[in-house]
């Protein structure tokens, strides 16, 4: 009884189609995080653009997306309608829990967006510049605590990097490990941590308002808007950006391929999309074809080095 | 304009009757969502949330909140009717609301927990409109330490679910911490229990857990009465409504509940379910009538409901203070706000004074709705009860395995289901309690990776654990809670030492 | 509260299920023992490193498994009713079948195998009347989450009908 008013309370509501879905796109995570809000911007996207009609949005949440990964690829062979959604977090997860699925197992198509690490310390903080922080680094790496996201994820590399570029032991990195970017954010402001380490967006409205100050981001180019130099013009020789991308299924048709990687193009060309990248603060890192897979070899193997270095993978 | 008048504006354009209609279907299609247990109201608002977005800004997000306040009440009717809690926070409920459904007590079960969560949902949002900034400096106050000493205090309080024996209830505990365990270990990256098992890198879900231990642990027990228990239900005894004794004896941990849950909600770490328990424990040592609690004492539901709505506004805090998104809900929500161009931030409140006081307002209208929609409804699910008990079951275990594929479609989760829910019946048949081992799962983690981020952050320092005035008082108060029963206990250890020695644990 | 007063004192023979309890509780210790010290202590800033709280977990288990032993002896456990079997297979297969059916035959078919087989476990054993009207409710259940609420619930034959 209930089903039947709620049915029509809905229907009549709404008077959703419930036509096929053109595409489903995995988010390899729970609801609410950045791969999750990657899916259903594409999913709105896609369908206001009329790439697709209709798009479903799946959320295989756990282990930084590898058991999404890992169900995606046994079930998606030669399926040319079902996306995933992928990134940074998922080589460096691929490589800590020695997934036995990894990004060749599916086809990657374009990377779409990137973030550029911030490195923050409170307003209160003796630390003025990223000068400050390595100096206290090098002096006694353990009374630098880092609070950033998951360990092993691309806040932590981006420490450890950071701790090597400045001839500090990256095993002596003094990383604790938050949930997730608002339970480090409080750690930060409530100076719990010395320094916080995450995605720039996590932390613009709070240097904006000028609660925590920026000392530096992790990218080739300053972030606009932000008055704080990058890593590279402070001297440490690093790059780091947390991109994210899209992937198709194993086993599909040059065709196929070509058809997928047509429509994401179109799609991250299209005005919604850029509007979306904007509302978010997401940089647009679009990247498709062999230079992606040559980016992607790159990023993994660099990676692994980092992870290795810092201790998190033999 | 003075904030109040803002206010009164936001509520002059929510309460239009279109934006009523708009606050009714979000609240109608929240509780819809999140009336399925597994699916909590994170997946809720943001399987939900492309509806509003088909609307105008002010319906939109009239509908929004609906959804929200909807989401989170949800999971309460079926804790209290088929002792199936939707998601982690209402797990509480279930203790008590649902023995009082078995005695023919489910309406006015409902009806504490309908009024209870208005009152504190109308309370808490009253807290956010005007002492947001306050709070949100209380919350970062706490830090890995702590929050360390908070959940020591409610590990202390879980006892109160212990039932007649300690040495059962300390045994499903630790099996409840020994699950806890499984998986990927947030600070070093590395997998414990989980054999090589991709699906159990992130460990045991809490939902599956509950859903397994009440709703099918609780089935198979029934089932394996044979016909020996009464076939039918007896739905309503006495009134369908709340009483006059049911009203004094709700009135009080309404309030608790609501001061409990709210700052608790504020906190980046907090979690809706540490208000509950917290919430649960106090009515019972508060309660004229401890003997009640685990037969269907009415406090025992008014309070952690109260808790749990209070948290939910109490999460708003951080969000909209900060711009921080403490639990999955609020990320999704900050989501949304952008939708609306609203940037959540320590600037909020100053630059976009319409848009955050028009929430506040469709807040307090959508949790208005959720009173409406709920109180006449409360004789229409009592009568749920009265199903012959084959097809209720059957019934029962759809709706858990739908939310179970709902939230997470693999064969593995289903297994687990299986396998937890035999685990349920056998402790039922051996007289374990069932919730220590859920409230295990939960705490476990948290308890753990606090203190070892207090620790990596004093450098191996354990003195921090005390120093501070919070952390310090925390755990006296847990002390206090452990140890003044035991002196009780053992100065009138004359009259009931017969009794001791009959049954020391 | 002594929940069995008429237990003679004679009766010497301990309670069998409870000693298998601690058994299980000691194997469960053994196994988090055996998990936790394959872990390996990096960063070594917190004393408390993974391995710790495993190792104080199994540990307290160990002794309640003790406690429970004892407890076994002196018939601290409560009376136990009979248990019926059957229903309890019923059920468990029913679970088992949905868990198996779902991702080829779609979730109407298999939670309508799921919903019979709980009934029968009830004692509704007519199948022809509960398997269909199992089926038909989750089809309905289905059409409304999957098709208008978006919620991802596999499809099957009978779903496909619909799309």
């Amino acid at each position: 009884m209930k089903h039947f008013i709620l049915a029509s309370i809905v229907a009549g509501a709404m008077a959703l189609p419930a036509a096929a879905a053109d595409y489903t796109i995995m988010a390899p995570a729970g609801p609410g995080g950045g791969w999750d809000q990657t899916a259903r911007s594409l999913q709105a996207a896609m369908q206001q653009e009329g790439i697709s009609k209709n798009v479903q949005v799946l959320n295989v949440p756990g282990a930084g997306g590898t058991i999404g990964l890992a169900q995606f690829a046994s079930q998606q062979k030669g399926n040319a309608n079902a996306l995933i959604v992928g990134g940074y977090v998922m080589v460096g997860a691929i490589l800590t829990n020695k997934a036995p699925v990894t990004l060749k197992d599916v086809t990657p198509i374009a990377r779409l967006t990137g973030e550029d690490e911030a490195i923050v310390v409170p307003a209160a903080s003796p630390l003025k510049s990223i000068d400050d922080l390595i100096a206290a680094l090098k002096k006694d790496p353990g009374s630098v605590t880092w609070g950033g996201g998951s360990a092993g994820g691309v806040d932590h590399i981006a420490a450890g990097l950071i701790a090597k570029a400045a001839g500090v032991d990256p095993t002596k990195v003094n990383y604790i490990a938050f949930a997730g970017g608002g339970e480090a954010l409080a750690a930060i402001l409530g100076s719990y941590v010395t320094v916080g380490i995450s995605g720039y967006g996590e932390f613009e409205s709070q240097i904006k308002s000028g609660t925590l100050r920026l000392l530096a981001t992790s990218g080739e180019k300053r972030v606009p808007g932000a008055d704080a130099p990058t890593l590279k013009e402070a001297g440490l020789d690093i790059a780091v950006q947390n991109w994210r991308m899209v992937a198709a299924g194993p086993g599909l048709t040059a065709e196929q391929k070509a058809a997928i990687t047509a429509d994401v193009k179109k799609l991250a060309t299209s005005k919604t999309w850029q509007e979306t990248l904007k509302t978010k603060g997401w940089q647009d890192t679009y990247l498709d074809g062999d230079a992606f897979s040559q980016q992607l070899a790159k990023d993994i193997s660099a990676t692994e080095t980092v992870l290795k270095e810092i201790g998190l993978v033999k | 304009m003075s904030t109040f008048e803002f206010l009164l504006q936001g509520l002059m354009t929510a309460a239009q009757p279109m934006n009523l209609l708009y606050a009714l279907i979000g609240v109608t299609l929240g509780t819809a969502v999140g009336v399925l247990p597994g699916i909590g109201p994170a997946l809720t608002v943001a399987l939900l949330l492309p509806v509003t977005y088909r609307l105008d800004p002010a319906g939109s997000l009239i509908m929004f909140a609906g959804i929200y306040y909807g989401g989170m009440y949800g999971g309460s009717t079926t804790s209290i009717l088929l002792n199936t809690p939707g998601e982690s926070a209402s797990i509480v409920t279930a203790l008590e609301g649902n023995k009082m459904a078995r005695a023919g007590r489910g309406g006015p079960a409902l009806a504490t927990a309908a009024i209870g969560s208005f009152v504190a949902g109308l309370i808490a949002t009253i807290g956010l409109a005007f002492i947001a900034p306050l709070v949100v400096k209380l919350a970062l106050v706490f830090g890995p330490r702590e929050y360390f000493a908070l959940m020591v205090l409610a590990f202390v309080t879980v006892s109160s679910a212990f039932g007649d024996s300690t040495l059962r209830g300390l045994t499903s505990l630790f099996i409840g911490l020994a699950f806890s365990l499984v998986g990927i270990d947030q600070l070093t990256g590395q997998t414990r229990l989980a054999f090589g098992v991709p699906d159990l890198l992130d460990g045991i879900e809490v939902t599956t857990m509950a859903v397994a231990m009440f709703a099918i642990g609780e089935t198979l027990f029934i089932a394996a009465q044979g016909d020996k228990g009464p076939d039918k239900v007896e739905a309503v005894k006495g009134s369908v409504w709340m009483n006059a004794a049911d009203w004094a004896r709700s009135w009080k941990p309404w309030l608790r509940g609501t001061f409990i849950g709210f700052p608790i909600g504020a906190m980046p770490a907090g979690g809706a379910e540490i208000g509950t328990f917290l919430s649960y424990a106090t009515e019972k040592k508060l309660s004229k009538h401890p003997e009640e609690f685990g037969h269907g004492a009415i406090e025992g539901v008014a309070g952690p409901e109260a808790a749990n709505n209070a948290s939910a506004a109490g999460t708003l805090v951080p969000l909209l203070t900060l711009g921080l998104p403490t639990t999955a809900t609020a990320a999704i929500m900050l989501a949304g706000f952008q939708q609306y161009g609203l940037q959540p931030g320590p600037l909020l409140f100053a630059t976009n004074p319409q848009l955050v006081w028009g929430l506040i307002a469709s807040l307090l209208i959508a949790n208005f709705m959720l009173l409406v929609l709920n109180l006449p409804l409360v004789g229409l699910w009592v009568r749920l009860l009265t199903i012959p008990k084959p097809w209720l079951y059957a019934g029962i275990l759809l709706f858990a395995t739908l939310g179970t594929i709902g939230a997470n479609p693999s064969v593995f989760e289903l297994g687990m289901l299986l396998t937890f829910g035999l685990l349920g019946y056998l402790m039922r048949v051996f007289g374990y309690p069932i919730a220590p081992v859920v409230v295990g799962l939960i705490l476990g983690p948290l308890a753990e990776q606090q203190l070892r981020r207090a620790l990596a952050i004093s450098q191996g320092d354990f003195t921090v654990l005390f120093t501070s005035p919070i952390a310090a008082g925390l755990l006296t108060v847990a002390f206090l809670a452990l140890a003044v029963p035991l002196i009780l206990r053992a100065r009138g250890r004359g009259e009931v030492l017969s009794q001791m020695a009959a049954d020391e644990d | 509260m002594n929940q069995e007063p008429v237990k003679q004192a004679e009766e010497r023979r301990p309670d069998w299920a409870a000693l298998v309890i601690a058994a299980v509780l000691v194997v469960i210790a053994a196994v988090i023992f055996a998990d936790a010290s394959r872990l390996r202590e990096v960063m070594g800033y917190s004393p408390v490193g993974p391995a710790t709280v495993p190792m104080v977990i199994a540990f307290v288990l160990i002794l309640l498994a003790v406690w429970t032993v004892f407890a076994a002896f002196r018939h601290d456990f409560p009376e136990r009713e009979k248990q019926e079997v059957q229903p309890v297979a019923w059920i468990v297969g029913g679970l088992a079948a949905q868990m198996l059916l779902l991702n080829t035959a779609g979730f109407s078919i298999a939670t309508g195998v799921l919903f019979a087989a709980t009934a029968a476990g009830f004692g509704k054993r007519r199948f022809w009347i509960s398997l269909p009207v199992g089926m038909v409710l989750c089809l309905i259940v289905w059409l409304i989450f999957a098709g208008l609420l978006q919620l991802s619930l596999p499809a099957g034959p009978l779903e496909r009908l619909f799309q």
